[in-house]
Formats: structure tokens, sequence, C-alpha cells
């Protein structure tokens, strides 16, 4: 449990057995929210994502945003006078050096969106400072750092909320519902929407480095293995090198929908028991006989999916069918599972009922809906498949010991050494 | 190829004697020696850098020299690392911990690491003296790696550091008593686990941390 000023002011009124006689204005009241009750955020490395994550965080009323750490300059301005401009005052401070904002008693949560290099990293060291945590996805490059992330948020006690924000998102969550109730007859497939699978070892032509100040080219690195400075990495185009994107870019959309698979299929609490690459689909199939596709999808309607949209995900039982996608939209296989109504149309990149979730989580002490232990499993499917695709053969995986059986081959691509000094 | 020739004495006895079970595990295979080729006739960081990521999924205990060799190396040491700590030979280990004492800063850091990631126990020693010592500028990484490395000969290190290790190591040492812990436990040694949490407890004056120690050492009192 944290130690932060509204615990402090909780448990402090309790122990000195007395009313506690606090201003109407300090309680919240006439609109207000009340110190007390307000949720001190710090951010790391918020770029556009980041950005529209915040943007939700500051729509709700009790989040104070006080402090950005970034490797980059313009970044943490950008961010700084976008907080300062919300609440109307100077106190958002920034810095290039998370541990300034990880070691701050008064901040209570952090929002992280760093690129998926330094997501496990940062967020084990934010659960070490007792912070409560939500990390953009994927949260991890490997399946020992998906145990790891998951490890230590129970270690420490905190909040964890990865930014599947999907499973927040109506259209999804009604999908996911028809299938758990049983409404689709028994569930026996389940097909989740990726990206091309790829994976470059290669190396951008060197650039002289900027000055650190300007962008700190050893701490955008971070955990991940040394290269060559070349700006088309911090300007985002990181992504599909190996060193920077886990999985070969399945857990890109794979943290969403194969999440969401895990959900629909009630197997939250474990993983397939086999994965089986064909070209650019991957087949996972469950103890329980559920298959999982994994398949292709797009920004331009790949893969044949009924529903447009970005992560798509369709989930088929012997009594029905529903598929959904980021437009919002909803598609059945009778309109009788549309009976309770059809849910509201919201982008399936949209997060604030998601971050809500996560800050009510934080008041609670409740666990969020893309806690840590769900998120540990989604991940280590998308790890464990891409694994399966990269060594072109059928892998068996054991969800208890979470490891490949009997290969000894595929249990070498579950971890990767981290740079030093950032081992978390 | 060299290497291969020099196995042949030794795998031709194993051979007769009817024990070897899985020959090709212990051969560099072409891939492999094309790796280790890189690795050492190459003058181009990435393609050694891609060799040592290669040797992570193929290498051998054949490897291990080559590797090693890049543990000093400011841009390389971490991409070797990656090969040592995949390739399960115990070689691999003794060559981390042979390195131990040629190397600073974030070799050094990295090296220890890889040893807590190993799950080393010969490297339990070096470790204490590592966390014992503030000249060589390592000890908060030094008990981390015990922290990972979790046998009851790691977590009597973390108990003297915590009980008589300068004042600034003891959140370090809480924190690797936490994973040492959990390793305990879940090995099936709860009354050690309980102990060392009992010790972080006694270390840490009242707060977050030793909060967190009392919440486990309550939870592994149900534990037998």
């Amino acid at each position: 449990m944290n130690t932060t000023r509204r615990h402090f002011i909780k448990t402090a009124a309790v122990a000195l057995g007395m009313p506690t006689i606090i201003p109407a204005s300090a309680l919240g009241k006439n609109g207000a929210v009340a110190p007390s009750n307000r949720i001190v955020l710090g951010g790391i490395g918020l770029g556009p994502r980041g950005r529209g994550d915040l943007k939700a965080f500051l729509a709700q009323p009790e989040v104070q945003f006080v402090a950005i750490a970034d490797v980059q300059k313009a970044r943490r301005e950008v961010v700084r006078v976008m907080a300062n401009r919300h609440h109307g005052n100077h106190d958002c401070v920034e810095t290039r050096e998370m541990a300034d904002v990880l070691g701050r008693d008064d901040i209570d949560a952090v929002l992280i969106a760093t690129g998926d290099r330094w997501h496990a990293v940062a967020s084990i060291l934010a659960a070490k400072a007792g912070k409560d945590i939500y990390c953009e996805k994927p949260c991890s490059m490997t399946i020992r750092e998906s145990q790891e992330l998951a490890d230590a948020v129970k270690r420490y006690g905190v909040v964890f909320q990865a930014g599947t924000q999907r499973r927040n998102v109506d259209n999804f969550r009604y999908a996911a519902e028809l299938a758990r109730s049983g409404r689709l007859g028994k569930i026996h497939t389940v097909h989740a929407g990726i990206l091309p699978l790829r994976e470059s070892h290669e190396w951008l032509p060197a650039q002289p480095e900027p000055a650190p100040e300007v962008i700190d080219w050893d701490r955008w690195l971070g955990p991940a293995p040394w290269r060559p400075y070349n700006k088309d990495y911090v300007d985002g185009r990181w992504r599909g090198y190996y060193d920077f994107h886990g999985g070969a870019a399945l857990p890109e959309w794979g943290a969403h929908t194969i999440d969401l698979c895990q959900w629909a299929a009630s197997a939250d609490s474990t993983t397939p028991v086999a994965f089986e690459a064909d070209g650019q689909t991957i087949y996972g199939s469950y103890a329980s006989g559920v298959k999982l596709v994994m398949r292709l999808s797009g920004f331009k309607g790949e893969g044949n999916w009924v529903v447009p949209g970005t992560c798509p995900v369709r989930f088929e039982g012997d009594a029905g069918w529903v598929e959904a996608a980021d437009t919002g939209k909803i598609a059945v296989s009778t309109p009788a599972l549309l009976d309770k109504g059809t849910p509201a149309e919201m982008a399936g990149t949209d997060p604030t009922k998601h971050v809500r979730d996560f800050l009510d989580c934080i008041k609670s002490r409740a666990k969020p809906a893309a806690n840590e232990d769900v998120t540990r499993r989604g991940h280590i499917v998308s790890h464990a498949a891409s694994i399966g695709w990269r060594l072109g053969r059928k892998v068996q995986f054991d969800p208890v010991s979470e490891s490949f059986v009997n290969d000894p081959e595929a249990n070498r691509m579950c971890s990767r050494a981290r740079r030093a000094p950032w081992h978390a | 190829m060299i290497a291969f020739r020099s196995l042949l004495p030794a795998l031709s006895i194993a051979l007769l004697a009817g024990c070897v079970t899985e020959p090709a595990a212990t051969l560099p295979n072409p891939a492999e020696e094309k790796a280790l080729a890189a690795l050492t006739t190459s003058t181009d960081a990435h393609e050694k850098a891609r060799a040592c990521q290669e040797l992570a999924v193929i290498g051998g205990p054949a490897a291990v020299p080559a590797l090693a060799a890049l543990l000093n190396d400011t841009h390389l040491s971490d991409y070797a690392r990656s090969g040592l700590e995949a390739i399960r030979a115990p070689a691999a280990g003794e060559a981390l911990r042979k390195a131990l004492d040629g190397l600073q800063g974030r070799q050094l850091a990295g090296v220890m690491n890889s040893l807590g990631v190993r799950r080393e126990k010969a490297a339990v020693p070096d470790l204490r003296a590592l966390a014992l010592d503030a000249k060589r500028g390592v000890s908060a990484e030094a008990v981390a790696s015990l922290g990972l490395i979790g046998t009851t000969e790691a977590a009597k290190v973390l108990q003297q550091v915590l009980t008589a290790g300068p004042a600034d190591l003891r959140i370090a040492a809480a924190d690797a008593s936490f994973v040492a812990a959990e390793h305990l436990a879940n090995e099936g040694n709860p009354a050690a686990a309980r102990g060392l949490l009992e010790s972080v407890v006694r270390a840490l004056p009242p707060g977050r941390v030793a909060t967190v120690a009392q919440n486990h050492t309550a939870a592994l009192r149900t534990r037998r």
C-alpha cells in the first residue's frame, strides 16, 4: 500500500481518534476536488500516444499532473506546457531522468508511454518506488519481461493498468460478454487481428549524436542493446527492429486483440498449449479445445474482416458469432444477439473509460480491467506465438511453467540481456 | 572446426560408453561456426553484434570464449552477455564469473546481472565481496544479483548486508530480498524466505518498503 497524502490523512484521523474538521472546499464540495482526493500524476516518455492518454487523464477532475520525464527536450516541453495550460499554473517540472519523477513522494501514479524497450523496466522501477502505473502497450519485449513485470507489481502491491484500453471500449466489451455469457453457444474459435510480422536486425547509418540535453541517446536506448544514433529511431520509426520491437511486431496489436480473445475465451488465467505458423497466420490451441487464430489485419481493410477498422476481433461459437473493431461497430450472426441494444460507438483507440477505471482502482485498490495478471498472460501468448513463427515449426507451450515443452531452442528465445545499468 | 576436432576423442569414448544422448547439442553446427567466425574475424560492430544474438539462440560451449572476450567492450558487452546468458553450459557461467575481476562500471554491472539471471550459485562469494566493497561502486547491483540467485547462501549474504552493511544499501538489499524470498518460497523453503523478510523488517525504519516486507512475511506465515 502506498503511503500517500490521501492515505496519510485517512489513517491519521483514525489514529488520533478524533473527528476531523475540514473545510467544505477541502472536502471537494461545490464541484472542487478535495486535495486529499487528488491523484498526483507524473509522466515518463510521452510522445503522441502518451499525450493522447494524458489528455484523457487531464479530463478527470481529480488528476493533477506535476512532472514529465522524457529523453527528448522537445517532447518534455510540449507536455509541460500542456499540463500547465490545463491547470493554469507553472507547477509541472520537466526532466530527462525518470528517477526524478519516481523519487518524488508526492506523486501517486505514473503514466508510462515510452517506446516498448522501456515499458517493463520503467514499470518495474515505478513499482519499486511504490507508484501506481498506467503503462502503454506492448508492456514487454519478451516472455521473461512479462513475468518480471507482473511479479514486481504484485511484490509491491501497486495498481497496474496496461494501455490495452479496448477492455473498456463498449463494442469490444459487448462482444466479449456475448462470448463469455454463452449466448454464442460453446466457443470454438477466437480470431485476433495482427499487423504483418517482421523482424529487422539492420542498423541505420550512424549520424552525429545530439547533445544529451536535446536528445539523450544513451537513455533513449535504455535497456536495449547499443547501436549508433540515427534520428529516424527517435522520430518514431523504431518499429520493426528486433532490438526495439518485441515479438516480431505481433504484440503491437496482439497486446489488444489477443488479450480480448483470451478474455472472450474465458482464458485469462491460461494460454494456448501449442502454436503453429502458416505464413503470416499463427494458430494457437487451448487445452479446452478452443482455437486462437492470429491473422492479418491492417490499416486498409486487410484480412477480410466483416467489421471495418483496426484491431479487429471475432469470436465464434456453435450458436453464432460476433465481430468488433476500432470503428466502434459490431457485427453479429443474428440480430437477436443485439437485443440488449447496439453498444454505443466509441473509437477503439479512446482511453477515456480505461483511464477512469484505473483512477477508480487507485482509490479502491481493486484490480483494473487490464491488470498485471491478464497483461502477463496476454503478452506471453503474443511472444510465444511469435517465437513459433520465428522457428517456422509447431511449438508446445506449458501455461503453468510458462515455458516451451522439451524445446530448448524456443526457450532460449524467451529472454534477452538488458543493457547495463538498466536492469530494474 | 578446430573445436569439433578437439571434441572427437572425448566423443568417441562417450559413444563407446553408451552415455551420449544428444551429441549434436555439443558440436558447433555450420550456423554457429559462421557466427563464431564473424565474432573472431570481423571488424564491423554490427556484424559482431548480430553474431552474438545468433549465438544466443544456437551457440554452445564452443562459443563461450569468443563471447567472453567481448565482455569488456564498451558497445558489444551487452550483446555478448545476451549470448552467455542463453548458453546453458556451465562454461558460460564460469566465463562470466571469471570476468568480474577485470571489469568495472557498466560492464561489471552487466556481467553481475547476467550471473543473477543465470542464477549462478558459484558466484555468491564473488557477489558478496562486490556488495561489501564500496570502492568498486557496484554494491547495489551486486545485492540485486544475489536476490536473483535466491539460494539460501545468497539469502545469508543479503541478511548480512541488511544487518551489518551500510545504511544506504539497505533499500537495495530489501528489494533483492523480496526477489530471493519468492525464489526460496517457491522452491520449498518458506522458512528461509520468512527469515529473510523478517531481517528486512528489522533493518528498515517504518515506511513503505518495511510495510511491503511485513505484508509478505504475514502471507508466508500460512505456508509450511
